[in-house]
C-alpha cells in the first residue's frame, strides 16, 4: 500500500513535470559592435532583451541567399501570428560577410533582401571583426577569397534576450528551416512567458536536467 | 458498508499522502540550486585569455586557475558608475564566503587599453579586494576575448575636457572549478544572491 502511494505520487509528479521542454542554452553568443545600413552603431547590447534570429550572407549573393531571405521572411510573417514571446521583441540581424562594407552597400543589400532596417537589420564590420563574430562566435563557416568572392555555409542562430544561443540551424534536414525556427521560437516563447515564480523554477530545473525538446 | 469503505479509503489516502511527503522530501534533497544568474547545463570550456597580460606583467593563463572558481568582468578604471558598483558587490559576495573566498579568483579585463596601464589596473582593483587581478592587452586582443565571452565594448567620443567613456557589456561571468563557463550574472546582481551562486560553484 505504502509503495503504491509512492509510485502514485511519483507518477503524478512525472505527469505534471514531463511536458516541460526547453531549448538548450547552447553557449554565450558573441559580443560585437558593428555598423548597420544607416551607418549607425549596433551592438550585441542593442539586441539585449530581444529574441534575435541571426543570419550571415555576402553582399552580392546567389540563389543560396534567395532561400535564406525567403526563410527569414516566412519566419517573420509566421512569428507574428503563431508565436507569443511575451514582452520580448523578435528581431532579425543579417551580418554581411564582407570587409568593412559602406553603409550604402549594406543598405542596397538590405533593400534587396527585404530588410526594413528596424526589425531586420544588416550589419557590417572589418573582415577580422566579422571573422571573430561569425566564425569564432557563431561558428558559421565563411571565407572571403582574394577576388572578393565569398564561400559560405548558409546558417541561422537564435539568440535569447540574455545573449545566449538557443538554436543553431546549419545543415538542411528533412524539416523546413522556417518550420524548425518557428517551432523553436514558440518553445522559447512559452519559456519566456513562464520564466517568473514557481513555474520559472520548474523551467530552470528542466534546463539543468537537460529535458531538451 | 460505510465502515468497509472507510477501512479501504483511509489507508489508501494515508499511503498517497505519505508517498507525496516522501516525494517532496526527495525533490527537496535533489532539487537543483536556484541560480540568480543564467546558468548553463552543459559543460562548455570557458574561452582562454589568449594574448592578455595580468597586472603583474605575466601572461594570463585561465587554465592555471583550474580548481578555483573564476569570475570574469570586462570594465575600465575610468568607468563612472556601473564598474565600481558591480565590483563592490562582487567584493562583498566574495568576502562573505570567508576562507572559501580564497578559492574564487576575480579578473577584470580592461576595455580601455589606451588609459589602463597594468599598474593602474592593479591599483584600482586592490581598492575593492586585494585578490582581484586586472588583465590587459591591445584593443584587438581584448575585442577577441571579449567577443568570446559575449561582451562588446565601444569607445565613445570625448567631451570638451577630452574625457571619454567606453560603452561595454557589464555582465559578470562565472567559471566553475573545471574551467567551464557556467553562469552569467546581470551587472545589477546584489551581493547575497551572488554569494549563494558562488557557494554553489564552489560545491
Amino acid at each position: 500500500m505504502w509503495i503504491g502511494g509512492v509510485i502514485g505520487g511519483a507518477a503524478l509528479a512525472f505527469a505534471i513535470l514531463q511536458p516541460i521542454k526547453v531549448l538548450p542554452r547552447i553557449r554565450v553568443a558573441p559580443g560585437y559592435a558593428l555598423t548597420d545600413q544607416a551607418g549607425e552603431s549596433f551592438t550585441s547590447e542593442s539586441a539585449r532583451g530581444s529574441v534575435t534570429l541571426y543570419s550571415f550572407a555576402p553582399l552580392d549573393c546567389d540563389s543560396r541567399c534567395d532561400e535564406i531571405f525567403s526563410t527569414i521572411t516566412e519566419v517573420r510573417e509566421r512569428a507574428e501570428t503563431e508565436v507569443d514571446l511575451g514582452e520580448a521583441e523578435f528581431r532579425v540581424v543579417t551580418i554581411a560577410l564582407a570587409d568593412a562594407p559602406d553603409p550604402s552597400a549594406l543598405a542596397a543589400a538590405a533593400t534587396a533582401s527585404g530588410a526594413d532596417g528596424d526589425e531586420w537589420r544588416w550589419l557590417g564590420g572589418s573582415a577580422d571583426r566579422v571573422r571573430t563574430v561569425v566564425g569564432a562566435g557563431f561558428r558559421n563557416f565563411f571565407e572571403i577569397e582574394g577576388d572578393g568572392t565569398v564561400e559560405f555555409e548558409p546558417g541561422y542562430a537564435l539568440v535569447d534576450g540574455a545573449g545566449v544561443i538557443r538554436g543553431e540551424y546549419r545543415y538542411r534536414t528533412v524539416a523546413d528551416d522556417a518550420d524548425k525556427i518557428v517551432s523553436q521560437l514558440g518553445s522559447l516563447g512559452v519559456e519566456l512567458r513562464h520564466s517568473g515564480g514557481a513555474a520559472g523554477l520548474a523551467y530552470e530545473a528542466a534546463h539543468l536536467f537537460s529535458c531538451y525538446g | 458498508m460505510a465502515t468497509r469503505i472507510l477501512r479501504t479509503l483511509v489507508p489508501m489516502l494515508v499511503a498517497v499522502a505519505a508517498g507525496a511527503l516522501v516525494l517532496v522530501l526527495v525533490v527537496r534533497e535533489v532539487a537543483p540550486h536556484s541560480w540568480s544568474g543564467t546558468a548553463f547545463a552543459t559543460a562548455t570550456p570557458a574561452p582562454p585569455f589568449t594574448g592578455l597580460t595580468d597586472d603583474a606583467g605575466n601572461p594570463a593563463d585561465l587554465a592555471a586557475q583550474e580548481g578555483k572558481v573564476v569570475v570574469v568582468y570586462f570594465g575600465y578604471t575610468s568607468c563612472p558608475d556601473v564598474c565600481p558598483l558591480t565590483l563592490s558587490r562582487a567584493a562583498r559576495a566574495i568576502d562573505a564566503l570567508g576562507d572559501r573566498g580564497d578559492d574564487v579568483q576575480l579578473y577584470m579585463v580592461s576595455v580601455d587599453p589606451a588609459r589602463d596601464t597594468l599598474d593602474r589596473l592593479g591599483e584600482y582593483l586592490r581598492h575593492f579586494d586585494d585578490r582581484f587581478v586586472g588583465l590587459g592587452g591591445d584593443v584587438d586582443t581584448v575585442a577577441d576575448v571579449a567577443a568570446s565571452y559575449g561582451v562588446f565594448f565601444e569607445v565613445q567620443p570625448p567631451d570638451d575636457t577630452g574625457f571619454y567613456e567606453v560603452d561595454h557589456t557589464a555582465t559578470l561571468l562565472g567559471i566553475d572549478r573545471d574551467g567551464n563557463l557556467k553562469v552569467i550574472w546581470d551587472p545589477d546582481i546584489e551581493a547575497d544572491p551572488l554569494q549563494s551562486d558562488l557557494e554553489e560553484l564552489l560545491g
